[in-house]
């Protein structure tokens, strides 16, 4: 395929890495090559005491979580005790392989990563406290903060996982992480991303999954900031009866550019799959939405459902969706839907009738429309709570 | 499961080596030299008599041609087409100077149209031939109502030439100007000129400046302001020379407040070799107009190991370019080794309608990689998807469609259904829908379902005493069915004789 631009491109220079315009099928809608920024060093390792600072105002999610500390890029030991059943090793784990510009985020990574760490998870460990990962940034302009990590969840394993970016800066930064799992037989992994970058960050995520038999993945995503996010989501469905869920709200601000791309590979007969995203837009904000399904020949009798459904509250804001479909196999019940559209005047007419101010009205249905994403998550109380808690706080900034 | 098994077996049997219409007629040709150069569109252009602004355009879209790539985004694979070693021009030697009369007529020929079964072999149309500039028998008889005989002009294109066009005399009347796009470029150059490639530019896509080069013919259709045509216009196309590519060009323009409804058909022989059909079709409808499209596509789709078929490379456009004007695209795909074909709407008047009724039918080794565009520009606009997609044998088949509301286009509002059944587990069936929201006030609702005919569906018939086999044939005519009441009455019949023989056989 001829996609590749002999013409230099500075974003692409300063990383070392090829980038993908729009005629990269899967970067259709988010062109790296001309919206990514220039990075051309590496943040360093910042001091205990700006560390320790770069984490105020962001309160934990899960006050019994464990937490592993990344700033800038750079692991910290902060003493926290990792639940039982769960060992970590902090060597950066080996780069994933690159195939083509579609692994255009795995590429950057390799190259810009500094700490990362590989997690294990026992055979038949219930693991009840959360692992977090946290990342903050300091947000210097023109640096980057990389991380890698592998996850490991032996068979008949439960684990929870809670992946977060925090910061504030408005300089243009860049944060990358790229997460490989391997879900062993009969295991459940939550993992669920929060994504809270300053409005200068760009960041690219890549999660590639690997579902042995009876396994079962609960995926999240949360995003609530950055200004250029793209989060792809991989998951080879590898073993019959395993089940991926997926979740997702993209809160899409003034300025920001949000990405989330799913690729679910149904490689073996009688899987199941259920993802559901509901996405605000505001201000000039743009919103993308790629969802594939693949359904390889053998792969019969799997169930694989797909919604995506969207709030465009402002005409300068847009929003595009690609939920595809390749199916090989004939027994099978494949459907997506998608919708945008903007709040239901009937729902509003509703709420006014009954002495509720336009403004309050409007607040509560868009907030009623993606908190039912959050309450459905069954990941505990607290932690529903605290990922509403990131929502309100968003709409309360960026919807007027 | 029996059933399934049975419909299956049915398939294989009733596979694409059955292509009834694989016959070739033995008629002399008058064919350019093969291969594509300046001298060949000279020829071309020479050959249709063309004024000399048409081929200095053509030339231009040549040379615009040569700069441009082939598109490989489609999820279609072919080897390279060489296109020095296709023949741009082919037309039946006995024609060159238009039939006079019946008894002109090359007798291969004839039954050719007899074996096709087009309304063509009816003695009156025939008639209509001999007489070609005199009125017909029927302009006579005050008593033959127009709008409600249901007739049907046609204008008849083999290979390179429209071969015959029906009841021009009988459209005059009411203002209708219906005749091949050769005649229209002699005949009405200021119309031409204005509206040609105004939909599709020259440069739009490969395939497209291809068309504009090397063109043949094709039809145009005039229907002047308040005008309602008064009879179903329609097209049949055949690909009869070898190593032939066909390059057709369709012009309507609908006038203020004017209807038409006009319907393609397209044939080809049965030959090893692939052949190219690369056509333009650019629909205009000014305010208050409406136009109906319909295609029933049946070019020949190669034999089921892949080899032979038709290479139906197609860009179809329609511009609403009035208030409140519509435009309506149904197609029924059942040929063509490899379709590419995406009927869309540019939504551009306030209030005016796109809509798009799709049922694209693939066995043995077809590729079909369909869909639509549906832009929405102005304000109000409505389009409507129905996309119903159903692939046997080792085909696949992928709708691709882009639905988009533009900043200024407030209240747009679009639904999207498209549904794809499976039958046999070697074939594979895609979705790839584009859905671009950039106004708050835009509505955009997109469905799409895959799955094989379900136990549950057939069980619940069953159940009720309908045997297996009519169950299948009730749930597959149910699943196209609101495409097919979108067809004329003229065609539906030979959509549903043409899936029931691509695909159900024992359903029928």
């Amino acid at each position: 395929m001829k996609v590749q631009n002999i013409q230099n491109n500075a974003a692409e220079d300063a990383l070392g890495v090829s980038l993908p315009t729009r005629r990269v099928e899967s970067f259709h809608y988010t062109d790296l090559r001309s919206q990514l920024g220039t990075f051309a060093s590496k943040a360093e390792r910042p001091s205990e005491e700006v560390a320790k600072k770069l984490g105020d105002g962001f309160p934990r999610l899960a006050s019994n979580a464990a937490v592993l500390h990344f700033y800038d890029g750079h692991a910290f030991e902060r003493g926290e005790k990792l639940p039982a059943g769960v060992s970590a090793n902090t060597d950066l784990p080996k780069a994933m392989e690159v195939d083509g510009l579609d692994d255009t985020i795995v590429a950057i990574n390799n190259k810009i990563s500094t700490d990362g760490v590989a997690i294990s998870v026992a055979k038949d460990a219930n693991v009840d406290r959360p692992v977090g990962l946290a990342h903050t940034f300091t947000g210097t302009s023109g640096t980057t903060a990389s991380t890698r990590y592998a996850i490991d969840a032996a068979s008949s394993s439960t684990s929870i996982f809670i992946e977060r970016f925090m910061g504030r800066s408005t300089d243009a930064h860049l944060s990358s992480s790229v997460v490989a799992m391997d879900i062993g037989e009969g295991a459940v992994l939550n993992y669920l991303i929060v994504q809270q970058s300053g409005l200068g960050a760009e960041h690219l995520g890549r999660i590639s999954v690997r579902l042995a038999e009876n396994a079962k993945l609960n995926l999240f995503i949360l995003n609530a900031g950055g200004k250029l996010v793209r989060q792809e989501v991989k998951v080879d469905v590898a073993g019959e009866g395993a089940h991926v869920e997926i979740k997702g709200v993209n809160l899409v601000g003034d300025n920001a550019h949000i990405d989330v791309t799913t690729v679910l590979d149904h490689n073996v007969p009688n899987t199941t799959a259920n993802e559901l995203f509901r996405n605000v837009v505001a201000g000039d904000g743009h919103g993308v939405f790629q969802g594939q399904i693949k359904v390889a020949q053998i792969a019969q009798k799997t169930d694989a459902q797909m919604a995506c459904n969207t709030l465009l509250l402002t005409d300068d804001g847009d929003f595009s969706a690609k939920p595809e479909l390749e199916i090989f196999a004939d027994d099978v019940l494949c459907a997506h839907g998608a919708t945008v559209t903007d709040i239901d005047d009937d729902h509003l007419f509703y709420m006014r009738a009954r002495g509720i101010k336009e403004k309050t009205a409007r607040g509560l249905l868009i907030k009623a429309f993606v908190d039912e994403v959050v309450e459905e998550l069954g990941v505990g109380e607290e932690i529903e709570e605290a990922f509403i808690g990131v929502i309100d706080n968003w709409l309360d900034t960026n919807v007027s | 499961m029996p059933a399934v098994q049975e419909t299956i077996d049915t398939v294989a049997l009733l596979d694409v080596d059955k292509y009834k219409y694989g016959f070739s007629t033995d008629i002399e040709n008058d064919m350019a030299p093969k291969g594509l150069s300046e001298e060949v569109i000279r020829f071309i252009s020479a050959k249709k008599e063309e004024p000399e602004w048409m081929l200095q355009w053509r030339l231009d879209a040549y040379e615009r041609w040569k700069t441009m790539e082939e598109p490989n985004w489609a999820r279609v694979n072919y080897p390279k087409i060489d296109f020095n070693d296709i023949y741009y021009y082919a037309a039946p030697k006995n024609f060159e100077d238009g039939p006079k009369s019946l008894d002109e007529v090359d007798p291969e020929l004839l039954k050719t149209y007899e074996k096709l079964g087009i309304p063509l072999k009816e003695q009156e149309l025939l008639a209509g031939v001999r007489r070609h500039d005199e009125l017909s028998k029927l302009d006579e008889d005050p008593s033959d109502n127009v709008y409600a005989s249901g007739r049907v002009a046609v204008d008849a294109v083999f290979d390179s030439v429209s071969v015959v066009t029906t009841f021009k005399a009988e459209l005059a009347k009411s203002g209708v100007i219906f005749c091949s796009i050769s005649d229209a470029i002699k005949e009405h150059p200021e119309l031409v000129k204005k509206y040609l490639a105004t939909v599709v530019p020259v440069s739009d896509n490969y395939y497209s400046a291809l068309n504009c080069a090397v063109f043949t013919d094709g039809s145009f259709v005039y229907i002047p302001e308040g005008v309602r045509c008064p009879m179903e216009l329609s097209t049949y196309f055949r690909i009869n020379a070898e190593n032939t590519g066909q390059f057709e060009r369709t012009l309507i323009i609908a006038e203020k407040g004017s209807y038409v409804s006009y319907l393609e058909g397209c044939t080809a022989p049965q030959r090893d070799e692939n052949q190219l059909h690369a056509a333009v079709v650019e629909l205009i409808t000014m305010e208050d107009a409406e136009i109906k499209y319909s295609t029933v596509q049946n070019w020949y789709p190669g034999d089921e190991d892949g080899n032979g078929g038709i290479y139906n490379f197609v860009t179809k456009r329609g511009d609403c370019r009035g208030d409140n004007s519509k435009i309506s695209w149904t197609q029924v795909e059942t040929g063509s080794a490899i379709t590419w074909k995406y009927p869309s709407c540019i939504l551009r008047g306030n209030g005016s309608q796109g809509e798009f009724y799709s049922i694209a039918v693939s066995n043995g080794a077809q590729q079909v990689d369909s869909g639509t565009k549906m832009l929405h520009l102005g304000k109000d606009t409505k389009s409507r998807i129905i996309s119903k997609g159903i692939s046997a044998g080792k085909s696949q088949n992928t709708y691709r469609g882009q639905v988009s509301a533009h900043k200024r286009a407030s209240d747009a509002r679009n639904f999207t259904q498209c549904d794809s059944l499976l039958i046999g587990d070697k074939c594979g069936a895609h979705t790839v829908p584009y859905i671009e929201a950039k106004n708050s006030t835009a509505q955009f609702e997109h469905e799409a379902t895959t799955s094989k005919i379900s136990d549950d569906q057939l069980f619940y018939c069953m159940q009720r005493g309908i045997p297996e086999e009519e169950a299948i044939a009730l749930i597959v005519n149910g699943f196209v069915k609101e495409v097919i009441q979108e067809l004329p009455m003229e065609f539906a019949v030979e959509a549903q004789k043409l899936i029931s023989i691509s695909l159900e056989g024992s359903v029928g």
